[in-house]
């Protein structure tokens, strides 16, 4: 999948994949990876950012976190995250269903209408 | 032990204005990273670097537009606070005419900065909030929308500040006229003030050192009023200028029937809606009030 194509929704995946519990910068790529089926690769570098971002925008909190020797800044879904999530998980499912009905063949379904 | 890439990202981290803790914390978060997948995308250092200082500058602009409007709303509700109790120690302001002497010829000198400051503070205040309001949301900026708001905010808590010290001094200087209120008050009110004031410098100086360098247009006045702005605005700052001049010239003259003295508030109202045009035209482009590339857009 081109990376262009996801920029518009970044945010909510990983909003989305931070979702099930806290992750350092490497798990969330890795996750959004794995939930994709690996059609997700996106540049690690514009992951970073956006997770700066995002906890500016008070939609995710981190902190530092000891893992075998190593420290590691992990992020978690703030209150303001979980609804910020619902409300575009709700978006998305419209727009989905929206763009489905359009790309999907139309059935026959005898002559139409057409207006003059 | 570094790599190349991390020590050339420290290096284009500090040249965007990223330092300290925060520096640290992304240096260690691409070493982790790094250490996780050696061939990770990372891209080259400097965009990576570019990339941040956008996000952070944007986050930054905003902090400081916030701390300046909430430590001009303080200053602004202890500044009425002192004008209430005084019962008007700005009087002086106005031109008595005649020689001016001594501690009068300061306290007129200080009332007058303290008008003129408290109006500039009043109106970046207000302007910078707007800004916030609407693009509150947005997470990068561009870079010269950021630089405006945070000019306005800088300008802003300056001339809280300018104006808060101009009325202390005028009590200061008028404490031995008869009837003038007692300086002790002022002074420990405008005290109270500056220090709010103060409060908003460390977000200020914070958001001065990033560098974003996000494209696009710093925006202008008709941005301000964001979804408020009728559609015979958009893209003619210049009219909103005039609407707000003639609303100014109109509030005085009012203020001038008022007070039985219509002639003094239209005169009064006048010199203020020319003084708020000719701010307007001087100072617009740089507190992004409106540009010369929207006026050739516009036209």
């Amino acid at each position: 999948m081109r990376s262009e194509t996801l920029k518009g929704h970044l945010d909510a995946l990983i909003l989305s994949v931070v979702s099930i519990g806290p992750l350092h910068g490497y798990a969330i790529i890795e996750q959004l990876r794995l939930r994709s089926g690996g059609a997700m690769t996106l540049p690690e570098g514009t992951v970073y950012p956006a997770l700066h971002r995002l906890e500016a925008a008070g939609l995710l909190s981190s902190y530092w976190s000891q893992t075998a020797g190593r420290r590691r800044r992990v992020y978690e879904l703030t209150r303001r995250g979980e609804r910020e999530l619902g409300t575009r998980r709700a978006e998305w499912r419209e727009f989905a269903h929206a763009v489905e009905a359009v790309l999907s063949p139309a059935e026959p379904s005898g002559p139409t209408a057409v207006p003059a | 032990m570094t790599s190349p890439y991390q020590q050339q990202l420290g290096r284009e981290l500090t040249a965007v204005g990223i330092r300290g803790a925060l520096h640290r914390r992304i240096v260690a978060e691409i070493d982790d990273h790094l250490q996780c997948d050696p061939d990770a995308l990372l891209g080259e250092p400097r965009a990576l670097a570019q990339q941040f200082a956008d996000v952070i500058g944007s986050a930054r602009a905003k902090t400081a537009a916030v701390a300046a409007f909430a430590s001009l709303v303080v200053a602004g509700v202890v500044t009425l606070v002192i004008a209430v109790a005084t019962g008007g120690t700005l009087r002086s302001a106005q031109p008595a005419g005649g020689p001016l002497h001594g501690p009068t010829t300061l306290a007129t000198a200080a009332a007058t900065v303290a008008v003129i400051a408290l109006q500039v503070a009043l109106a970046c205040g207000l302007l910078v909030a707007l800004r916030w309001l609407w693009r509150r949301h947005t997470g990068v900026l561009p870079a010269a929308e950021a630089r405006v708001i945070v000019r306005r905010a800088i300008v802003g808590v300056g001339a809280g500040i300018t104006g808060v010290a101009a009325i202390a001094t005028a009590a200061v200087a008028e404490r031995h006229v008869p009837g003038a209120p007692s300086a002790g008050p002022v002074i420990g009110a405008s005290a109270v003030a500056v220090v709010a004031l103060l409060a908003s410098v460390p977000s200020l100086r914070a958001a001065t050192r990033v560098r974003p360098l996000a494209e696009g247009p710093a925006g202008d006045v008709v941005d301000d009023l964001g979804p408020l702005a009728p559609a015979a605005l958009k893209n003619r700052p210049w009219r909103v200028a005039l609407l707000v001049a003639m609303a100014i010239a109109l509030l005085a003259t009012v203020a001038g029937v008022l007070q039985a003295d219509p002639y003094d508030g239209a005169a009064r109202g006048i010199v203020d809606g020319l003084a708020c045009l000719a701010g307007f035209a001087t100072l617009g482009p740089w507190l992004g009030l409106w540009s010369r590339r929207g006026r050739e857009l516009a036209g």
